[in-house]
């Protein structure tokens, strides 16, 4: 590891540069480093440390300041960042500030933008659920004709999982499922006695439906590779995103950082806020970077020979349109002028709930970070609803109630203490994850006024369900409530929800590739139709969602990406 | 540390701190334990710690005969058994801390009410406050409040039913409900998705909150 790692003033012009630090910029970062790319990592937020700033880590509840629920003080000021299902108060800190960072909502939209502006970004907070996408994904947009047709096809991106999975370490089940390739496998958690009942039953009666065991980016048995990096088996926690010093998820601080870090090449900018990306309209290439100073707002430059933006989907496309010149009026790269337009989440916005008889004498030992999946089976246009196009996946699990559930319930003394005490039944829920469309009318752009503290034109969101995804969760609701009576399940209930778009923080598009630099940002590497040395690989490249969680795609697009760029600029074409 | 005097032995930071370092050291041996682990990672956080006399002042929100009332309650909802009680472990001067801190004013005003109104009952039925009838009658008057009959509506059970969620929610956060009362696992070392149940004989009080 370098003496420097972390540097403020530079005037060194950098192999390359990276524009964030999660899940993409990690990957970037390493895979950049380990090519001999002197590389500097840009950082909007704070440094986070492996293990050091885990600062909610290890503290029982009662030892707790409010025992994991949050002080008014603060929710006041995370009035946004609190509707993630992940914020508590041994995770707050890993959240943005609301106050600080405004945006605004078209009339009668909303959009839920979850922030996670320190080191290491959402890889610290992310919920590890890790799939790949098959070429029914890389190809429904063809097929069905909404959006434009994804550049690559699964072969092409098939190594590149192969490369991030065996580094990050994915555990899960060989199911060889058409709709959703395998990975390099770490063990599958064990499912629970209820678990594997109602696996059966819906296999059973729905040969197109599988039930299997989520696949997560957890160390179920380490490889050499993993204790390398020094990580260690997953201790079924389910902390995590308090931050795990044992490295058992894949994060930035985890796994890639150190990987980085370790070659001598890396450099990271920390609390630099990028402004806009330079660009040289003699070379018609990218410069460099202008930054505000998170906290002392001066501006400075950071310089590169090749810019990879991986800011986050809405952070990467916030530069982008941000970045004018006169060869480019409207945002950098933005010849074709979609960009900030077909922007994505996933839809969860159908739940299902069941009690499941029986199994008294079952119970389970640990908690497991993650649950089941059924994967999508309405993968191709001859599978799809008539109704509607697409589809959805369905996750949840079975776990006994507790107190939690039971303290409602009527009784006092010891009777009802001696309640409170004993697991109760056995409860299984799912939720749908459906899969949004690419619409041009869901978009980003920035305020033609407001700006944040740091001068930024804050950006407008105007992004909403269409009528497809409504009518998918109404669907969802219905077949999944089927679903859970044939399987034997008692008490169901279904509902489908309208929540608006944001909140599944899987924000996808807004740069997306194409084969058409009429009608797309990015190529099929991810590099900018108009700018050779500009790539950007975290979700804004996405043409469509699917329904799968997209952090492994971010991974493998990246990898291939750097792969790619390094190629080229070693034969001298960028 | 006045929470060691109430309901348990041992200190609560060593017994948490021994539980999570055993996990460890179990897994990769003492020394790497002591390695691996980053100086805050089993940081002690700044925690309302239980007293003894919460019920003899006044509380943030409450007046001083409402913690009494509150401690009363919080005794009859979870005696004291094998295990400490709710009041033996200040519940009642934790959701005083809690409500202060963490909620709303309505939330506030619900206990609140629900308070003066068990008050009320009490001075209807037994001419003198609900601290001063005997068990018997305040269990009478609480069972009544949830059903509820006798003077007790829909509100009013609602109201109590908010209250009482603070109450096992205080009780089973703390360190006597969480890791006496149940079974606690600072880290479990990994997943085991069948076990039988009675070879832990009652619910996980380790929950990852």
């Amino acid at each position: 590891m370098n003496d420097d790692l972390y540097i403020k003033e530079s005037s060194e012009v950098y192999d390359a540069i990276v524009v964030g630090s999660g899940i993409s910029g990690g990957w970037a970062a390493k895979e950049l480093c380990e090519r001999g790319f002197k590389t500097l990592m840009i950082e909007r937020g704070r440094v986070v440390e492996h293990k050091k700033d885990y600062i909610g880590e290890g503290v029982p509840e009662w030892k707790q300041p409010h025992r994991g629920q949050v002080n008014n003080l603060v929710t006041e000021q995370q009035p946004i960042q609190k509707q993630c299902y992940a914020f508590n108060d041994t995770t707050k800190h890993f959240f943005g500030n609301d106050r600080d960072l405004p945006y605004q909502t078209a009339p009668g939209t909303t959009f839920s933008w979850i922030r996670g502006n320190q080191l290491g970004g959402k890889s610290l907070t992310w919920h590890r659920q890790s799939y790949r996408l098959s070429d029914h994904d890389f190809s429904a947009n063809k097929l069905d004709g909404f959006g434009t047709d994804w550049p690559i096809r699964y072969k092409d991106l098939a190594p590149w999982y192969s490369h991030v999975e065996k580094h990050a370490g994915i555990s899960g089940e060989s199911a060889g499922l058409p709709q959703l390739p395998d990975s390099e496998f770490l063990p599958p958690f064990e499912m629970t006695a209820p678990e594997i009942a109602i696996k059966a039953s819906i296999e059973k009666h729905y040969p197109d439906r599988q039930l299997i065991m989520g696949r997560m980016a957890h160390l179920t048995e380490p490889t050499e590779l993993h204790i390398s990096q020094g990580r260690v088996n997953c201790q079924a926690r389910n902390e995590c995103q308090k931050g795990c010093s044992f490295g058992a998820y894949f994060s930035t601080q985890s796994s890639t950082l150190p990987a980085a870090a370790k070659t001598g090449n890396l450099h990271i900018a920390a609390n630099s806020v990028v402004h806009s990306l330079i660009y040289d309209e003699k070379t018609r290439r990218v410069k460099g970077v202008k930054i505000i100073d998170n906290n002392d707002l001066s501006e400075r430059e950071y310089l590169g020979k090749v810019v990879f933006m991986c800011a986050s989907t809405i952070g990467s496309a916030q530069v982008l349109l941000n970045s004018k010149s006169k060869a480019f009026p409207n945002g950098i790269a933005n010849s074709s002028g979609v960009l900030g337009h077909y922007l994505m989440d996933h839809n969860y916005n159908a739940r299902i709930e069941g009690d499941i008889p029986g199994f008294e004498d079952e119970y389970y030992r640990g908690r497991r970070p993650g649950g089941l999946l059924i994967p999508n089976f309405q993968y191709e246009p001859s599978r799809y609803s008539k109704d509607y196009v697409r589809g959805y996946s369905f996750s949840g699990d079975a776990s006994r109630e507790d107190w939690r559930s039971k303290a409602e319930g009527d009784g006092f003394g010891a009777d009802f203490k001696a309640e409170l005490s004993q697991a109760g039944k056995w409860k299984f829920w799912m939720m749908a994850q459906g899969e949004m469309l690419p619409r041009f009318e869901n978009q980003v752009a920035l305020h033609p006024t407001l700006k944040d503290k740091w001068g930024i034109p804050q950006l407008e969101f105007n992004c909403r369900w269409s009528d497809n995804e409504k009518l998918m969760m109404a669907d969802a609701a219905e077949v999944g409530r089927k679903m859970f009576l044939k399987a034997g399940l008692e008490n169901v209930t279904a509902e489908a929800t309208e929540r608006p778009p944001g909140i599944a923080i899987h924000e996808l598009g807004t740069a997306r590739m194409g084969r058409d630099p009429k009608t797309s940002v990015l190529n099929g590497y991810n590099q900018s139709h108009d700018i050779d040395n500009l790539f950007v690989t975290d979700g804004a490249s996405f043409p469509s969602s699917a329904t799968q969680n997209p952090s492994l795609t971010f991974m493998a697009l990246t990898a291939r990406a750097v792969d790619y760029a390094v190629k080229e600029i070693k034969a001298g074409r960028i | 540390m006045s929470d060691q005097k109430i309901g348990d032995k041992s200190s609560p930071d060593d017994k948490s701190k021994r539980g999570f370092l055993f996990g460890l050291s179990h897994l990769v041996g003492a020394a790497a334990a002591a390695q691996l682990l980053g100086g805050n990672a089993i940081a002690t956080a700044l925690a309302y710690s239980p007293k003894t006399d919460s019920s003899s002042h006044p509380g943030k929100i409450f007046s001083q005969a409402n913690m009494v009332l509150l401690r009363d309650i919080c005794a009859l909802v979870i005696p004291t058994t094998n295990t400490a009680g709710a009041a033996e472990v200040d519940t009642h001067g934790f959701i005083d801390n809690q409500l202060y801190y963490c909620y709303q004013p309505e939330d506030q005003q619900k206990v609140r009410s629900t308070l003066l109104k068990i008050n009320k009952v009490a001075l209807q039925r037994h001419q003198q406050h609900f601290s001063g009838a005997t068990t018997e009658q305040q269990l009478t008057l609480l069972t009544d409040l949830e059903k509820p009959s006798n003077g007790f509506d829909n509100e009013d059970r609602s109201q109590f039913k908010f209250l009482k969620r603070q109450i096992v929610f205080g009780y089973y956060t703390s360190q006597v409900g969480a890791s006496q009362e149940l079974e606690y696992l600072a880290v479990p070392g990994g997943f085991k998705g069948s076990i039988p149940y009675q070879s832990v004989g009652k619910a996980w009080g380790s929950l990852g909150l």
